[in-house]
């Protein structure tokens, strides 16, 4: 940089353009005017170059107005400033690994809390939900039950389908619900309802309702089926995975909000990676409920395993709900299956079953005849 | 040199599609190992080329912001937001009517805190844009903003959109009224007058046409209670929509053009000319490249599925059982399905930035030119505004622009 290179230059207090010529000598960037007089002289260690664009070299300097800029253009003086000036690559690069520093420190960060939470929300989420008063539990059931009605029956709701609760069959399922949750230490009442329903599923609402739909009682074939599903049921209400689910769900949004940026959740990816980290607790859940519903068996004599034969076979008929297994908030049944027919091998003998024959034609009677269209599809 | 009256300096903008399009593609990528972290560095890069590309008077803007200021603002912002997410959960374990009434609440304190958030993230912008080494920045107050734009709207929305010239004129000369560069104030001329023309003509336009696009569309059997929907009356209403679209461009050429026009730096005038053929333009463009790509995509997507799902194309044809069942055992389908719905979603992003974004950008500055330039040689520069996290909140709530 023997020669002085042309290059324009904002002192960074007033909004004139001087045109500069520009000369290195005695570890300094000399800034000079045209007629010569001597606008700046900047170290060389201070200087530092900013982001502009291809074939534009734009200098500030520490110690000098932050707005302070000489700016280059042109790729051969731009080439023989760089050159002449080594420590501006050193700068450059030490800004670039200072920002690499930081951005991989706050992935790391956000990986480690990406994991805690996948791990730690389950405790997290059963200590919160102990917290939980019962009774603001029991409210929330009831709305939820109401919002379901009015999602999936018609606008009079679920039609129960033996309202007599003296009638043989409900006696017969409230005491095996009442005997199925004792010595849980749950808060809760059952109130186990069976409704008309063309949909084969069960489920248990926080607070203690749990719902039975017709089409799968009409596809259970045995008592042990019934027994099994119905334990299962209760299993989530003594572990009160409904609050535990809905505090989870919480925690996830605001999760997948911050990796998304996207606080308001509305995107397609937000909710497909809540759905996704979702069913992963949805999968811990299912597995206490099967175990529960073990427990009970060792108390009653039906066969737990029963419970899988009744979701594969439900499952057999609904491909497209196989297919979104993956996604869905059940497990593979396969895995399932294999820890539950572990626990139905552990039974004690000499027990006494869930209900009598006369009882369990009762239950199945209690829908009427099952619609043929209905059964099977 | 001469003083008063000189000729208009455009404004020039050197920026290539292809540059922009590279650097894009890089930050996609580079957001999937930094789980989403690294959008705040390329927002930072989209930035510098943005204002280091828009040159006037031979000089580029700069912007002098980097991505940690863009990363703490967030996490400040995290700080609003986790008290409006208890409140959610709270609403959501509430009975139904309560729920909407709860949602409501929320959805209009949103509403009013975008106005907050806007108006800070262009103080964020303003205050790190540097042209001929001074900063420009912005004072005045965001929540004082906030409450002018949330009152306007409700104005606008009880009028049924007639009061909306008002609000944009207000709004507009309250944005540059409050601006600065260096030590010079800016001024705003413009006023309800320039926009009430346009606006109206197009309102009563859009109404006229959609009635008797809705009415015709209708007779013909466009949208029938039962049954196929016939051509004729579907062709009707998306000519009637595509009309509308037209008009709303229209009039977005003109509010840009008029209130541009109206900005003032002292003695120095901005003028600029958005034409609504240029506007149309960049969406048909957009259109197309969006189409463009998804047809690329498309195939893609069948070859990658054919050969994790090969199964269910086997012997020519497809079976959807099959694929279904793959679909269920496979966690590589499921990972092929997610990575192609990035995809897609990649690849809408990079076309709406690509042709929309710098489209817009583009037809603004080099529609704009400026007289009395030279009025500034003597702008002095103003003490430092390093304030942080100016744009948490826009980044939250999705505002951001550019």
């Amino acid at each position: 940089m023997s020669e002085s290179i042309a290059a324009r230059f904002h002192d960074g207090l007033t909004a004139e353009v001087h045109l500069v010529g520009l000369i290195h000598e005695a570890g300094a960037l000399v800034i000079r005017a045209g007629d010569g007089a001597e606008l700046g002289r900047w170290a060389t260690a201070d200087l530092f170059a900013m982001h502009g664009r291809k074939d534009e070299l734009r200098l500030g300097a520490n110690g000098q107005p932050t707005g302070a800029r000489v700016v280059v253009k042109g790729r051969e003086d731009v080439a023989r400033v760089l050159a002449t000036l080594p420590v501006l690559h050193q700068k450059r690069r030490q800004q670039a690994g200072r920002e690499i520093r930081i951005a991989v420190t706050a992935t790391v960060a956000l990986a480690a809390v990406i994991l805690a939470y996948l791990y730690g929300v389950p405790l997290l989420a059963g200590r919160i939900t102990a917290l939980v008063p019962p009774d603001w539990e029991r409210s929330l059931g009831e709305t939820v039950a109401r919002q379901m009605q009015a999602s999936l029956g018609d606008e009079s709701g679920f039609q129960v389908c033996d309202s007599n609760p003296d009638s043989l069959a409900n006696r017969a399922i409230a005491r095996f619900g009442a005997a199925a949750l004792e010595g849980s230490g749950s808060p809760f009442e059952l109130d186990i309802r069976v409704v008309k329903s063309d949909i084969p599923n069960a489920f248990a609402l926080p607070g203690g309702q749990v719902f039975f739909f017709s089409a799968l009682l009409d596809q259970a074939e045995t008592q042990d089926e019934f027994a099994g599903v119905l334990a299962h049921e209760v299993g989530h209400v003594a572990h009160r995975h409904g609050m535990e689910q809905l505090i989870s769900t919480a925690g996830t949004g605001a999760l997948i909000g911050f990796i998304l940026g996207d606080m308001t959740g509305i995107s397609v990816a937000a909710g497909l990676g809540a759905t996704i980290i979702d069913a992963r607790f949805s999968r811990d859940a299912e597995r206490q409920a099967d175990a529960f519903a073990g427990h009970v068996a060792e108390r009653m004599d039906f066969n737990p395993a029963g419970l899988a034969d009744l979701i594969n076979r439900v499952g057999a008929d609904d491909e497209f709900a196989r297919a979104l297994a993956l996604l869905s908030t059940h497990p593979l049944t396969d895995d399932r299956k294999a820890a539950l027919e572990i626990l139905s091998q552990q039974r004690p003998a000499g027990l006494e079953p869930p209900f009598t024959s006369a009882e369990w034609n009762a239950i199945r009677a209690m829908c009427g005849a099952p619609d043929p269209k209905t059964k099977r599809k | 040199m001469v003083w008063g009256q000189e000729r208009p300096v455009p404004v020039k903008f050197t920026g290539k599609r292809g540059e922009l399009a590279a650097m894009l593609l890089r930050g996609y990528v580079l957001l999937i190992p930094t789980i989403g972290l690294y959008r705040f560095w390329l927002t930072t890069w989209k930035r510098r080329f943005y204002w280091a590309n828009t040159e006037i008077d031979g000089d580029p803007l700069e912007y002098t912001g980097n991505a940690i200021q863009l990363l703490l603002g967030f996490l400040m912002a995290l700080a609003v937001f986790v008290p409006l997410y208890g409140l959610f959960f709270y609403l959501s374990t509430q009975s139904s009517e309560a729920a909407i009434v709860g949602y409501s609440g929320v959805a209009v304190l949103v509403w009013f805190l975008m106005g907050y958030a806007i108006y800070r993230a262009r103080d964020f912008r303003l205050s790190r844009t540097l042209w001929r080494g001074i900063r420009c920045d912005q004072g005045g107050s965001a929540w004082g903003y906030a409450i002018r734009r949330f009152f306007w709207s409700l104005l606008v929305l009880a009028t049924a959109g007639l009061a909306y010239p008002f609000m944009a004129a207000n709004l507009w000369a309250y944005r540059y009224r409050h601006s600065w560069y260096g030590d010079r104030q800016f001024g705003f001329t413009g006023s309800w007058r320039q926009l009430a023309r346009p606006f109206y003509v197009s309102y009563v336009a859009i109404a006229l046409i959609a009635a008797a696009g809705l009415g015709t569309g209708w007779a013909m059997g466009g949208v029938p209670v039962s049954g196929v929907p016939s051509v004729g009356g579907v062709v009707v209403m998306v000519i009637a929509v595509a009309l509308i679209g037209l008009l709303v461009l229209y009039y977005q050429s003109r509010e840009i053009s008029r209130m541009f026009s109206s900005v003032r730096l002292g003695q120095a005038a901005l003028a600029v000319s958005v034409r609504a053929r240029s506007l149309v333009g960049q969406y048909v463009l957009f259109g197309l490249a969006l189409a463009g790509s998804y047809v690329v995509l498309a195939i893609g997507g069948l070859v990658v599925l054919g050969s994790v799902a090969s199964g269910a194309f086997a012997g020519g044809e497809f079976d959807l059982q099959v694929f279904m069942q793959n679909l269920q055992g496979s966690f590589s389908v499921l990972l092929a399905i997610v990575f192609g719905y990035l995809l897609l979603l990649g690849a809408f992003s990079l076309m709406v930035e690509l042709f929309l974004g710098l489209g817009f950008w583009k037809l603004v500055a080099q529609g704009a030119s400026i007289t009395g330039l030279d009025s500034l040689r003597d702008v002095k520069a103003r003490g430092e505004d390093a304030r942080l996290g100016g744009e948490g909140l826009a980044d939250a709530l999705n505002v951001g622009a550019y």
